[in-house]
């Protein structure tokens, strides 16, 4: 069976779902369902303990065969980081975390030198550490080497649609890990899902492509089904693209007269 | 008289927004709005922030022409105790609300640094995410009330022609033009995580003022690049005391403001308060707009009174008049029809606190 595997957890699934930016739980929930994801993140800012219609974590908590994965969205810091994990740790039961430090809160990108240390900190506590960052060939073998269970480089700027604007670094960082790589934001249709995962990535995060579809559990849905077609595809072993035509006079019939 | 800073007068980066906003502009309302529309939609999602205005005091030193609160306005003055905040603040929570955004007038004995530090530590106490929109401080005072848990602050420049400036505001310590126009970087140098800012519409000219306060907010972005910064579009309505805005802006021209912004500041919150009407609220979520007031009173304390209508005050006036008096209910309710989520929680008080970053272990060995 080919399934994920993140620190001592399997999934068969290979599609993580965000649940921000969703016109309401309701839908949100749905979405998830159709994704068929069993891993799902949400921001700890969105954990709502006094108003149950406004909290993301409860109803999510209440899904069968759901893994949470709490983020550090609004961190701008490692410390600020690391303390949201010790709360959401703690009021998710969750190992997973996903550190997530944007310093800037227009651009979000996430800032390596946090990142670095809140990771190599938390994982040495023992959470599941998941961090996001730039599409860093270097910065992702750093963050391996101090215990991550992944790494989340950017296809490209969050909510910005624009797909694998970073394929070449990713590339990269795919070949030389020895981690699950897991590209997370910038994507905008299922074939980019599927694109992601024929090039060798462990799994996709998606999250506004979902909810700002016209139909977001159908689109869910179909990033499903590209998810997995891609894997497949990776799996088979593409096909080589050829550079350019074979010679017609070989070019090495000299090495017969030696 | 200190000159005004370079950035404010370099027109070259406000090109594109000088085009959107001409008024013989080639895009048509209907274009730029779809355009603004699905850059939110990318940003933002389907959602929109709400926080709650509470006035803690009316007491006031400057002598701004437009205001309902101007320290020659014969209007009773008050300011709220602990005891009384405490109360707004659960009649608040009540109605759902985490963000709140805490309002007094220029610095006076009555309503001085101290007494604002106090309020914002009872709201931090109690709400997931503080602001105020207070006087000017210095750096210090930022950084105090940083630590007491305040992570943002609006301040509008009213407006960005100096020279009319300084004609609407005809004493006190908001007469000084560049003094108020540095008070956003003093905050974010304080430690503020984020600044809201503005012109008060119908002051000046406004597309002139919307070209200003557009390179205000890029100054301010590339010079504290971890700033989080919002713009609020509050457009002049009668006052308590009187005052006709001189450059009235109408439906249209709002929109087109917003509209712009968003193309222009893709990445920014667009604020729209309860100043608007219920329908010019409803049809501008989803199109820009990202944060919203809710529930706003716009008297001191307000929360409790309207639990208690026999209660005193009640022929106060606010210091401008509301126009959307929807329930947090019933706005939520008109959100929703429309496939947007009303998020009232949107921070985590684990995030407050003055921006500072681990140093890097290397710098201990050396």
């Amino acid at each position: 069976m080919d399934s994920l595997q993140l620190g001592t957890y399997t999934f068969s699934s290979r599609l993580i779902l965000g649940t921000g930016k969703f016109s309401n739980s309701r839908i949100m929930l749905e979405a998830v369902k159709a994704s068929g994801a069993q891993l799902v993140t949400v921001a700890l800012r969105r954990f709502n303990r006094e108003q149950a219609e406004d909290d993301l974590f409860g109803p999510l908590s209440a899904l069968e065969g759901i893994t949470l994965m709490p983020n550090t969205s609004g961190a701008s810091t490692a410390t600020e980081a690391i303390r949201a994990a010790h709360i959401a740790r703690e009021l998710s039961g969750s190992l997973f975390i996903k550190v997530e430090i944007h310093p800037n809160p227009q651009h979000l990108m996430p800032d390596p030198i946090e990142t670095y240390e809140a990771s190599r900190i938390l994982a040495k506590e023992g959470f599941l550490v998941m961090p996001y960052i730039a599409a860093d060939p270097v910065l992702a073998k750093r963050l391996e080497e101090v215990g991550c269970t992944s790494v989340m480089p950017l296809g490209s700027a969050i909510g910005s649609g624009q797909g694998l604007a970073t394929s070449e670094m990713l590339n990269i960082i795919i070949r030389e890990s020895g981690i699950p790589v897991i590209v997370d934001a910038g994507l905008r249709s299922p074939s980019e899902a599927a694109h992601a995962m024929e090039m060798g990535c462990e799994a996709v995060l998606v999250n506004s492509a979902v909810a700002a579809a016209g139909n977001p559990p159908e689109m869910a849905e179909a990033f499903a089904e590209a998810v997995a077609a891609g894997r497949k595809a990776f799996r088979a072993g593409l096909m080589h693209k050829s550079g350019s035509a074979v010679a017609t006079s070989p070019l090495t019939s000299f090495l017969g007269t030696f | 008289m200190r000159a005004l800073p370079e950035w404010l007068t370099d027109d070259r980066e406000t090109a594109a927004l000088a085009t959107m906003l001409a008024p013989s502009s080639s895009s048509s309302l209907e274009t730029l709005a779809a355009e603004s529309r699905a850059m939110t939609l990318r940003r933002f999602g389907r959602t929109m922030t709400l926080y709650a205005p509470l006035y803690l005091s009316n007491y006031c030193s400057s002598g701004c022409a437009y205001c309902g609160f101007a320290s020659d306005r014969k209007t009773p003055r008050h300011r709220l105790e602990a005891d009384e905040i405490r109360l707004e603040l659960a009649a608040m929570k009540k109605l759902g609300i985490s963000d709140i955004l805490l309002l007094t007038g220029e610095r006076t004995a009555a309503a001085d640094f101290d007494y604002l530090q106090q309020c914002v530590s009872l709201a931090a106490e109690e709400m997931q995410r503080v602001s105020i929109e207070a006087f000017p401080m210095s750096v210090g005072e930022y950084r105090t009330l940083a630590d007491c848990g305040c992570t943002g602050i609006t301040i509008y420049q009213e407006t960005y022609n100096r020279e009319r400036y300084e004609a609407l505001h005809r004493w006190g310590p908001k007469k000084d033009f560049i003094d108020r126009l540095e008070t956003p970087a003093r905050a974010l140098e304080g430690g503020i995580k984020s600044v809201g800012l503005g012109v008060l519409l119908g002051l000046s000219d406004p597309v002139e003022d919307a070209l200003s306060l557009y390179r205000h907010v890029r100054h301010l972005g590339r010079t504290y690049w971890r700033a989080g910064m919002s713009v609020s579009f509050p457009r002049m309505r009668p006052q308590t005391g009187g005052y006709e805005p001189p450059f009235p802006v109408d439906d249209r021209l709002l929109a087109r403001l917003i509209f712009a912004f968003r193309i222009a500041l893709p990445d920014t919150e667009l604020v729209l308060s309860t100043r608007e009407s219920a329908a010019y609220r409803d049809g501008m979520a989803g199109l820009g707009i990202t944060r919203m007031s809710i529930e706003s009173r716009t008297t001191v304390g307000g929360y409790c009174e309207s639990e208690n209508e026999e209660s005193k005050e009640k022929t106060d006036k606010g210091q401008f008049e509301i126009y959307d008096d929807r329930s947090a209910k019933e706005f939520c309710a008109a959100l929703r029809s429309q496939n947007i989520e009303p998020v009232f929680k949107n921070w985590e008080p684990v995030y407050n606190g003055p921006s500072s970053s681990i140093k890097p272990e290397v710098e201990s060995c050396l």
